[in-house]
């Protein structure tokens, strides 16, 4: 998505066709009614936590709620860029799996091993991400099939390397990702938006949201497929492993099992966030702001007195909101347009 | 090729019977490394393990020939198992009503499904993630967490029986799936309603075009899956007695694979369920031979994974080649 800036530079040019705000809004109508709903679902947050707890939510709030998305925000991230290709990774929770377990068991409280095993564990991200790629470019397989298989070989990973859960985090590392003195993380959150805004621009950001688009047009206008297919699998691995890693900090402790919830979790996000599951439209930003959006519910069902077990049917009954909604929208859109 | 000299020889039909020489390979490589493993018991125990998983591949198989996919499995199916025991309590004057109103359970969800899909346009991939999420919510919140008084009951005499009961020294859980075999079988080879399914699977629009009502096939093949769901809860919950939390979990992996396995093809249009069954069969006999290796369960699960990549990039090749 163009930000609002370089939208503005360009309206005039675009003037003679459209009115400039009507063509922006359309443009960019996924990620506004994403963040509509964030607002919404924000506000309701707000007006039932200062019902019941009779004071507005504050720092502590705003820090455990980055906190708990940043697993989630980098999983999703990930997981649009695979599924703006047509794709779909369901290995996303089989690699936080992995990174986890093995952040609990290297990880020392020193600057060097925390360095050192934090680089470890995103090349393994990138490995694995890697094998889906081959897989699915090279082998010409269905990403879902790929994807399930791998995720049974990952998860089986996990489990190898931290049978029980356990290990620790050394407190430095947690002060670092996902630090609970204050809402540090939000650093993450903008570095997250920032880098899609500069990979958007670059050649591979182009090449991956043009395969999505029309495999066979950017094929012919010489983008290479294969690579951008892969590449997308790649920094997918990457951004789930980097999930992990905020997953184990937040926990203080490893557990080869808690990623198998990301998967699923990670999909629903991209969907709330405006990412279209045919390929080609959406931003990771989007998938951000989706996994914020999961956040504030379970955050509004937990201060509404809703019974926790009822938690997934909620998330359910709102991702098919959202999907109805967008493509309602989309669909008037069209007629009008 | 092949094809030119053995008509009847089609790439359909050589991957059933890949997969039922799968299912007989590992049966013998089970047999080298423990003998006895190929005995009658033990193949008896795999059939109705594998039963299980072919009643919910028979569900996949419909909505997977029409390109679609069911990820609501997993708790369509416990909800059943959990619907079963609560409404019947373990009585058998109850068991009939209580099979009735869980099968109609599945029915309805896999209805809604296809409404959302065919209607509305909602992604399967979507759809069928948000209602397992609604049925998982529901049956937690209702069941309170599996804690309710009658959450504890035992599924009716009636229905136990009707799984570990024998006809002829067969268990008849085994009856009841050859019935589905067939049935399915029958249904989508020989019916117009099969013939519908296949055309829908290898071109909607073209079927639309041609008259062919796609919404209402698309509803009735969802609601068919969740039917199969439903029926693979009940059946797991007579064998084992008590229904759990998460017992329907493994089932949405193994009933895919089983349906790749067994040489459906994912994008819809081609594909048998025999197949699908042959597949369910593979899949356990597998589990068995890593099991009788004493296999850790992380050497399992990455086991499964490798084995399924070999399967895709064996047909992948062939899909390449044709």
């Amino acid at each position: 998505m163009p930000s609002e800036a370089l939208a503005g530079s360009l309206a005039p040019a675009v003037k003679a066709r459209r009115r400039p705000l009507a063509h922006l809004l359309m443009q960019n109508a996924p990620v506004l009614l994403s963040l509509l709903m964030l607002a919404v679902s924000l506000f309701l947050y707000v007006a039932i936590f200062l019902a019941t707890q009779h004071h507005l939510p504050g720092g502590f709030e705003i820090t455990t709620t980055v906190n708990n998305t940043m697993p989630l925000a980098a999983a999703a991230a990930g997981q649009s860029l695979v599924v703006l290709t047509r794709g779909i990774d369901l290995s996303v929770g089989g690699i936080i799996d992995m990174s986890n377990a093995i952040a609990a068991v290297t990880l020392q409280d020193s600057a060097g091993s925390m360095i050192l095993a934090t680089m470890m564990i995103l090349l393994i991200g990138a490995a694995a991400g890697l094998v889906n790629g081959l897989l699915v470019a090279v082998g010409r397989l269905q990403p879902i099939l790929v994807t399930l298989a791998t995720l049974s070989i990952y998860q089986g990973i996990a489990i190898r390397i931290l049978p029980q859960p356990g290990g620790s985090i050394p407190q430095s590392y947690t002060a670092i990702l996902a630090n609970t003195n204050g809402p540090w993380s939000l650093v993450y959150v903008v570095l997250l938006c920032a880098l899609w805004w500069a990979f958007r621009r670059s050649g591979l950001g182009v090449a991956i949201l043009a395969i999505g688009n029309d495999p066979v047009a950017a094929s012919s206008n010489g983008i290479n497929v294969l690579r951008a297919r892969i590449m997308a699998y790649v920094l997918a691995g990457i951004l789930a492993a980097a999930g992990g890693l905020f997953l184990a900090a937040s926990a203080t402790g490893g557990d080869a099992t808690t990623g198998d919830s990301f998967t699923l979790r990670s999909i629903v996000a991209i969907v709330l966030g405006g990412v279209s599951l045919f390929g080609g439209r959406g931003s990771a930003i989007g998938g951000v702001i989706g996994a914020f959006i999961i956040t504030m519910i379970v955050n509004l069902l937990f201060f509404a007195h809703v019974n926790q077990l009822y938690e997934s049917f909620f998330e359910g009954v709102f991702l098919l909101i959202a999907v109805v909604a967008a493509s309602g929208i989309g669909y008037l859109a069209r007629r009008r347009a | 090729m092949s094809g030119m000299v053995w008509p009847w020889f089609t790439v359909g039909r050589r991957r059933v019977l890949y997969a039922c020489g799968a299912a007989i390979l590992l049966f013998a490589i089970g047999n080298l490394l423990r003998p006895g493993f190929a005995g009658l018991s033990s193949i008896e125990a795999v059939l109705v393990v594998a039963s299980f998983v072919g009643l919910v591949a028979a569900g996949q198989t419909f909505v997977i020939l029409i390109g679609g996919i069911d990820l609501s499995v997993p708790w369509i199916l416990n909800a059943a198992a959990i619907l079963l025991v609560t409404s019947s309590l373990g009585e058998n004057v109850r068991a009939p009503y209580a099979v009735l109103l869980t099968l109609g359970m599945g029915t309805l969800a896999g209805m809604v499904n296809g409404l959302g899909i065919a209607l509305l346009g909602v992604p399967a991939v979507v759809m069928t993630l948000a209602m397992n999420g609604i049925v998982q919510g529901l049956t937690l919140g209702l069941s309170g967490g599996l804690t309710c008084g009658a959450c504890a009951s035992y599924a009716p005499p009636l229905i136990q029986q009707a799984v570990h009961d024998r006809l002829l020294g067969i268990p008849m859980e085994l009856y009841l799936w050859l019935a589905v075999i067939l049935l399915v079988s029958f249904v989508l080879s020989f019916t117009v309603f099969g013939r519908t399914t296949y055309a829908v699977g290898t071109n909607p629009r073209a079927s639309y075009l041609a008259g062919l009502n796609v919404s209402a096939v698309t509803v009735t093949l969802y609601a068919l899956s969740g039917l199969c769901s439903a029926l693979a809860g009940i059946m797991l919950v007579g064998f084992g007695g008590q229904a759990s939390l998460g017992m329907g979990d493994p089932y949405l992996f193994q009933s895919i694979a089983a349906v790749v396995i067994g040489g459906v093809y994912i994008l819809g249009g081609r594909g048998h369920y025999i197949g699908a069954a042959a597949g369910a069969v593979t899949l356990v006999t597998l589990v068995s031979v890593l099991l009788t290796m004493n296999m850790p369960e992380y050497g399992r699960s990455i086991t499964y994974g490798v084995i399924i990549l070999l399967l895709l990039l064996l047909y992948g090749r062939e899909e390449a080649g044709s």
